[in-house]
């Protein structure tokens, strides 16, 4: 077992609980549902396998992006030791995707610290969830999920006739869920950016502007543009919200600041 | 603002379009979508993950071949001197019950998908499936610590 990870649960039996791994400071929880295998040994191996790739996928984003490993390579690039042209292809590929991102959310999302600092954190856990989802459809598994510290991504169905239901939790009672929402369409991932936990860690256009949102969650079908949206949204505001929705299919559900909510149509209960 | 403008011009044009929407049912322009309870279900690349998409409702079922079509229809994007527009038309009991604005393009090429704008809502309109059916539980980002306390350390324990 990897320095720094401790299981907080063990790959239990079929159907049982989810194997979570410690990363990237926070907790990965992965579900695999009855998918299309059923026989006991044979679907446990598999789950334990899927866990461990899982969970060495995360390993090797996290060594190679960390900012808080002094001897990740994008640390490395930070102290200047290496230039970013010298850095590996997987780092500048990364940077270059976060590059893109900035230009079509004009600049609300960036990879570049106000320090200047290459930071790519708003993309490595979207692109380590990602993987690990190419991980495990590469191993014959569907209807799998994975949320990575509140950041879903699911495959399939949990069980035959059953969707997979994302609780978008309240930031203002963190006990609470303000909505529940199948993945069931298109839209088979949700992030959520906010400062309810981890305190004002999304940088504003304007200097010293709070964010009008506490908390933004954004569905799309992929699980980096998710995040990523999820981010500027936080950041930019209103302006980004409208942007957002009009120019990408996601949906979006924005808690205030006074706690008063926004949501896209695809969120709106449906009137009975 | 002027995407604001020529947003309610084409929404202006509307009617015109409405009116065409019915000629083009005869042309066979519309591509019925699924029913939805929703007026506006969005065109295919932007369709949510609505309630609806799992639990299609009977207004539309195939075996109704013989009674007036009903459901959400979207229909052909048109081009108008405002831009693009593309709208979807909810058929009730043989009426058009709503025509919804899909697609609108401003001037500068930008698709406008007004639709898709997140309005204000009430907490008991939100999409909410039973709490016993959650599975995950998204939020902003748990630390290791937090995660203990966290609703989805119980979910994991519990299983599913």
């Amino acid at each position: 077992m990897p320095p720094g990870s401790k299981p907080f649960s063990d790959p239990g039996s079929a159907g049982g609980p989810a194997i979570t791994f410690e990363s990237m400071g926070t907790v990965v929880s992965l579900r695999m549902g009855d998918g299309d295998a059923h026989d006991g040994t044979g679907t446990r191996e598999l789950r334990r396998m899927a866990g461990a790739a899982a969970e060495a996928a995360f390993r090797r984003w996290d060594e190679r992006f960390s900012l808080y490993r002094r001897d990740s390579e994008l640390s490395r690039v930070a102290r200047g030791d290496i230039r970013l042209t010298e850095a590996s292809a997987t780092l500048r590929d990364c940077y270059m995707l976060a590059l893109g991102w900035r230009d079509r959310t004009d600049g609300v999302f960036t990879p570049h610290r106000a320090d200047g600092v290459v930071d790519l954190s708003g993309v490595v856990k979207g692109l380590a969830i990602a993987e690990t989802g190419e991980i495990l459809a590469g191993l014959g598994l569907a209807g799998w999920s994975i949320n990575a510290g509140g950041d879903i991504l699911v495959d399939g169905r949990p069980a035959p006739e059953v969707d997979w239901v994302v609780g978008i939790v309240d930031p203002m009672d963190r006990g609470e869920v303000l909505a529940g929402v199948p993945l069931a369409g298109p839209l088979r991932a949700v992030a959520t950016s906010g400062s309810a936990e981890r305190g004002e860690h999304i940088w504003t256009p304007a200097p010293g502007a709070a964010s009008p949102y506490l908390q933004v969650s954004v569905f799309a079908a992929d699980i980096v543009t998710a995040d990523v949206l999820a981010t500027a949204i936080v950041a930019g505001g209103e302006k980004t919200l409208n942007d957002s929705t009009g120019r990408w299919p996601i949906e979006v559900l924005a808690v205030l600041r006074d706690g008063e909510l926004l949501a896209t149509p695809g969120l709106r209960r449906p009137a009975s | 603002m002027r995407k604001r403008a020529a947003a309610f011009a084409a929404l202006a044009s509307l009617s015109v379009l409405a009116a065409g929407w019915e000629m083009g049912v005869q042309a066979g322009v519309l591509n019925p979508s699924t029913a939805s309870a929703t007026a506006a279900t969005p065109s295919a690349p932007s369709a949510g993950p609505s309630a609806a998409a799992t639990q299609p409702t009977a207004s539309a079922a195939p075996s109704a071949a013989a009674a007036p079509a009903a459901g959400t229809f979207t229909g052909a994007v048109v081009q108008t001197q405002f831009g693009d527009v593309q709208v979807a038309v909810t058929i009730a009991g043989g009426k058009i019950a709503d025509v919804a604005p899909l697609l609108l393009t401003d001037r500068d090429g930008k698709s406008v998908n007004i639709s898709n704008r997140a309005a204000p809502i009430l907490r008991d309109e939100v999409l909410s499936a039973q709490s016993a059916n959650v599975q995950n539980v998204g939020g902003a980002t748990y630390t290791s610590s937090g995660y203990v306390q966290s609703l989805q350390s119980a979910l994991d324990a519990a299983g599913f």
